[in-house]
């Protein structure tokens, strides 16, 4: 009796150990990229700055390892093959590790560049947090991109959850695309951030936003698979699309007055580095090439809509030849405007003149004056400084592709999500068989969610701890907290519609979505358009 | 939300939660006698708040506390609260919030830094329905505070109305379950097993559960026998302990928001203050102007500046934020009700705490100053020179008795009808003004030390008491600190609030509740090795991945493959 009772329980501890080795080795990949990124980053410690790899170059490797790896991903999803799917995880540890890897030695760049001042100025060595690669977007960037990465290595020990990488992979690496053109220039920081809560904060900020948007990933794939039509997908995109160029370039594309113009911000040198100034050049074509992009894509909504409306199946056909076409619009407009930024030489001839009463009103701003000083002064004055000041320093002003990343990350967004919409209406019916079943989705969707949510809670409350420790107020409705909060609130919506009646399913995936999208709209729009305390990053 | 992922089907088997689900739409429509009395009670009840808020309401929030008896009379009292207390209410309620707090995002609030330009920017149709809607102050308006109250009010009916049947999870255990239910479960499966005996297959199955980590219970029940087992069966409680943690968040903030106070305090060294300043944010509603106004507050101590002190990160670079790496304001706290004095060290990040109030370095006035300064003093009968340091407003003697205070610096010297000033507060000029007494006594003579080089016979730079001065060196120092002083008896509330939210969520999202049911059942046999049925099931209401790979290891445990029921919505 008792061998009876003994027998099968000691072929079970063996059988355990098996699956928890088993359990280890798919962990690997998200083991290596970690662990070798800190190796590498205590190798750059040791070894110096002159003859290591620098961080930028790190971050391209990354760019480069994630969008490899969604495409082997994808492919995957329409041809099944272990090579590729292998392929695509390894690339993507790769990228994960590149990231990870960049963002540790620009710390320790960061630290050679404190010893540098110190060498020249004096002063005592500020601790370590002081220059955690945590002060601006870029390092935010890095850090957000990182934490979608490892977010999707760690749910790809699931064989069946690999396909995640072919959305979550693609959309790290816009985040990436979006640090390169803000420029990873050093800035100090203001000493009021210098806080441990800093690394707190912003670690779990850029922890919580990857797996938002994984969470958003998800979402993506449980809408596809769950039968939403990749038509009513692309009226949505093209809305998004349209939204971005309606808005970029100070709304110039289809403002009446400015009709088909895109003008993109000038630099100025200055003793250090270079400074951005509120003028504009005009860039020729890119304008048009929008306005033509924008056309197909009206067409594109009136003609899925009609099609969705009436099942018209012309109207169906005729819809995806125009997103082609706007496709391959969209691609020349970005490819005319980053070909121009950078051949472009004779920036002053460019400047349209109307705006030489705001960027006089600027000048005046930047030599002290006050607003009421300006409001006096006479009408002309502001616009013939502006031209003064074009005619003297024309010369020097140069354009950049860091002079807007929002815009031109919006732009490549807008690229990828038609390119999405096009790649999924590609035989949609048998991705949709490749892809795991929709419950398995929706438990993926929930738990990310559910941890995305946990995350922002934990965002707000030591932001509101360190708030209070700095500005001695835990909650003061600033734009960013809001941003945030709103985000979170959001997620709570998902969180219960789960438990609502009627509003299961597609309603939480959309909640998914709105969610990821207000993240986004905190992480960027937040920043770039709303005044706060939390405007440097 | 306790019941997050709660298993629908258990709802439509009445036997899972062995209480029969609570049936919905139970309240009918009431009937007129109802309608009138809830009426009546609520007339009376605006009688009432009336009589007590006396001239604070208006004639709108009568009538508009009116029209919600009248609706509250017509749905019903039972109804009424049916739907306040629904997750879908709940749900509406947070997308409204999101709504209000883009609105807030969007249109700048009147607190921000640059209202002002942003306020005559806006056409006056824009201020006049902005200022209205109440959109240049909304999380301070009447209807966003209307939103969170009934918000928490929505959490807590709900969570009433839920727990009861969360609790019963724990309090009745479902020891048994039908292979029938068993096989409507997410997680399934059958193994037909040889063994000895019914009992001796149970303790196999048992061990099974034991090695996954279960803590079987063996049940027998007539010519079956039940294992069952589960995990983290408090999980399903977590939830609600979440909305505890966040209720005690909002009672926090609503403390704040009723009796904090955050003011301004400048402190010059040597000056005593014993009130801060508050700004009120306001816009004249007749006038549509914005019009920010200073209120005094006293507090209950008093505080006395001794020193301030700027660390630059460039020595030679100005005293702006910029160039900045810390503040430091030393203060003398005196207080009047038990008699005693401490001194206090203010600097950035490093807040003081006293009675409840909290002391910050706010902003300063960029007047450049110097907290001590350094002298190279030239005998006038000739000799060697000799350096001094002199602190602010302090004095030092000589060896050959001569006495020298500090008592004034200008930052940018210059005469202005005939008495010295500065004409700016940068460094551009930097100069000390001093006041010297020759050994044994006389007439002080007031004399100037300059950083800049002087043109020789210049009468300001006149050698006096036997000594022309130079000013060397000088440490750079604002003239005034102003601190922030934070009065606010919900913070410890909030932060309490905090703690519990985040073991919470840890506890809710990293945990769940599993159980698994196994039931025996003899199907062939003649007494020596008899063949067994052995039907597993199993359910949890989170991580369905992780319970499903858990379940598949007991079943290969208990000798058999489970085929997992894929449902598609």
């Amino acid at each position: 009796m008792s061998e009876a009772i003994n027998q099968p329980s000691a072929a079970l501890h063996a059988h355990d150990i098996d699956l928890k080795k088993s359990t280890l080795a798919s962990f690997l990949p998200s083991i290596l990229a970690v662990g070798g990124a800190v190796l590498l980053t205590l190798l750059r410690l040791r070894v110096g700055g002159e003859s290591f790899i620098s961080d930028g170059a790190l971050m391209m490797l990354a760019l480069a390892a994630y969008l490899t790896a969604a495409v082997f991903t994808l492919t995957n999803l329409y041809a099944p093959s272990t090579l590729f799917q292998k392929l695509g995880l390894w690339a993507a540890t790769a990228g994960v590790f590149f990231n990870l890897a960049s963002w540790g030695v620009r710390w320790i760049a960061a630290y050679d560049r404190e010893l540098a001042i110190i060498a020249r100025q004096g002063g005592e060595m500020p601790w370590v947090w002081r220059y955690i690669p945590f002060a601006n977007l870029y390092d935010l960037s890095l850090a957000f991109a990182f934490g979608a990465g490892i977010t999707t290595l760690l749910i790809a020990h699931r064989p069946s959850f690999r396909f995640l990488g072919a959305i979550s992979l693609p959309l790290a690496a816009l985040i990436l695309v979006l640090a390169r053109f803000i420029g990873g220039e050093f800035i100090n920081l203001p000493p009021v951030l210098d806080s441990y809560w800093r690394p707190i904060h912003v670690g779990i900020a850029s922890l919580s936003y990857g797996i938002a948007l994984v969470c958003f990933a998800v979402a993506v794939i449980y809408l596809l698979k769950d039968g939403v039509k990749t038509e009513a997908m692309a009226i949505w995109s093209s809305v998004f699309a349209l939204a971005v160029f309606a808005t970029i370039s100070r709304f110039s594309v289809f403002a009446p007055s400015t009709f088909g113009t895109y003008s993109a911000s000038v630099f100025i040198p200055t003793t250090s580095s270079k400074m951005a100034l509120p003028l504009r050049a005009d860039i020729p074509y890119v304008g048009w090439l929008l306005v033509l992009s924008a056309l197909l894509l009206v067409g594109v909504c009136v003609a899925f809509m009609r099609y969705l409306a009436r099942h018209d199946e012309t109207a169906r056909i005729w819809g995806h030849r125009l997103l082609k076409a706007s496709l391959v619009v969209q691609a020349a407009a970005i490819a005319a405007l980053v070909g121009q930024i950078k051949t472009i030489v004779d920036v002053a001839s460019r400047i349209d003149a109307r705006q030489f009463g705001d960027f006089g009103s600027y000048l005046a701003k930047q030599q002290g004056l006050t607003a009421e000083q300006i409001a006096q002064l006479p009408a002309g004055r502001l616009t013939t400084a502006s031209a003064d000041f074009v005619r003297e320093r024309g010369g020097e002003l140069f354009l950049s592709l860091q002079a807007n990343p929002v815009e031109l990350a919006a732009l490549i967004t807008a690229f990828a999500g038609t390119l999405f919409v096009i790649i999924f209406s590609f035989r949609t019916e048998r991705l949709r068989e490749t892809l795991p079943p929709l419950e398995k989705i929706d438990s993926l969707m929930y738990k990310t969610a559910g941890v995305a949510f946990a995350g922002l809670a934990l965002l707000l409350m030591t932001g509101a701890i360190w708030a209070n420790e700095s500005w001695g107020r835990y909650w003061g409705w600033d734009s960013k907290e809001t941003g945030a909060f709103v985000a979170w609130l959001t997620y709570a919506g998902f969180l219960h519609t789960r438990i609502s009646r009627g509003w299961t399913g597609r309603a939480s995936a959309y909640f998914a979505i709105v969610a990821f999208l207000l993240v986004i709209f905190t992480y960027l729009g937040v920043s770039y358009l709303l005044p706060g305390l939390h405007s440097y990053a | 939300m306790s019941a997050i992922e709660e298993t629908k089907r258990e709802i439509s088997v009445p036997a899972a939660a062995q209480v029969k689900p609570k049936p919905t739409g139970t309240a009918t429509t009431p009937s007129p006698a109802e309608r009138a009395i809830t009426l009546a009670v609520c007339v009376a009840l605006v009688v009432v708040v009336r009589l007590v808020v006396g001239e604070g309401m208006s004639t709108l929030d009568i009538g508009v506390m009116l029209a919600l008896s009248v609706a509250v009379a017509g749905v019903g009292v039972q109804r009424l609260i049916e739907f306040l207390s629904s997750v879908r209410f709940g749900v509406s309620l947070l997308v409204l919030l999101v709504v209000a707090c883009m609105i807030g995002m969007i249109i700048m609030q009147v607190n921000v830094d640059g209202f002002e330009n942003y306020y005559t920017e806006l056409t006056p149709a824009q201020r006049l329905l902005y200022g209205n809607l109440g959109f240049f102050d909304i999380y301070h308006s009447r209807y966003f505070n209307f939103l969170l109250l009934i918000l928490s009010l929505n959490i807590v009916l709900a969570s009433i109305d839920r727990f009861p049947k969360a609790w019963t999870f724990i309090s009745r255990r479902k020891l048994d379950a039908s292979a029938h239910w068993l096989r409507g479960q997410e997680q399934h499966a059958a193994v037909e097993t040889h063994g000895a005996s019914r009992s001796e297959v149970g303790e196999r199955v048992a061990a099974a559960y034991r090695a996954q980590g279960f803590k079987p219970t063996i049940t027998e029940k007539g010519t079956k026998t039940f294992v069952f087992a589960e995990r983290g069966a408090w999980n399903r409680l977590g939830a609600y302990a979440v909305h505890v943690a966040l209720l005690t968040i909002f009672t926090g903030g609503f403390l704040t928001a009723q009796f904090g106070r955050v003011g301004q305090m400048p402190l010059k060294p040597g000056a005593t203050a014993s009130d801060m300043s508050e700004i009120v944010f306001k816009i004249d509603d007749s006038t549509q102007e914005f019009a920010p106004t200073r209120a005094s507050f006293e507090l209950p101590f008093e505080v006395a500046c001794t020193d301030i002190q700027q660390k630059l990160i460039k020595k030679e670079g100005t005293i702006t934020a910029d160039n900045t790496l810390d503040w430091l304001t030393w203060i003398k706290i005196r207080d009047k009700t038990d008699g005693t004095e401490r001194d206090a060290l203010v600097h950035l990040n490093h807040p003081y705490d006293y009675r409840g109030y909290r002391f910050f370095q706010a902003s300063f006035q960029a007047h450049g100053q110097a907290r001590e300064i350094k002298l190279r003093l030239t005998p006038e009968a000739g000799g060697e020179t000799q350096d001094i340091v002199i602190k602010r407003d302090g004095e030092t003697s000589l060896p050959d008795g001569t006495r020298i205070t500090f008592a004034k610096f200008f930052p940018d010297f210059t005469f202005k009808g005939g008495s010295p000033t500065s004409a700016s507060d940068d460094y551009n000029n930097p100069a000390a003004m001093l006041s010297v007494v020759r050994a044994g006594g006389g007439q002080p003579e007031r004399a100037f030390a300059f950083a800049n080089p002087l043109p020789e016979g210049l009468p300001v730079g006149a050698a006096k008491g036997g000594y022309k001065f130079q000013l060397v060196d000088f440490e750079k120092v604002p003239a005034v600190h102003i601190l922030s002083v934070q009065h606010d008896p919900g913070a410890n509330i909030v932060y309490l609030g905090f703690l519990l939210l985040a073991l919470t969520l840890c506890a809710v999202f990293f945990f769940s509740h599993q159980r698994v049911w196994a039931q025996i059942e003899e199907r062939s046999g003649d007494g020596g090795a008899s063949i067994f049925e052995v039907v597993l099931g199993g359910n949890t209401n989170r991580n369905k991945l992780g319970f499903e790979d858990r379940f598949k290891r007991l079943v290969k445990a208990v000798g058999g493959d489970a085929e997992t029921e894929v449902k598609q919505s």
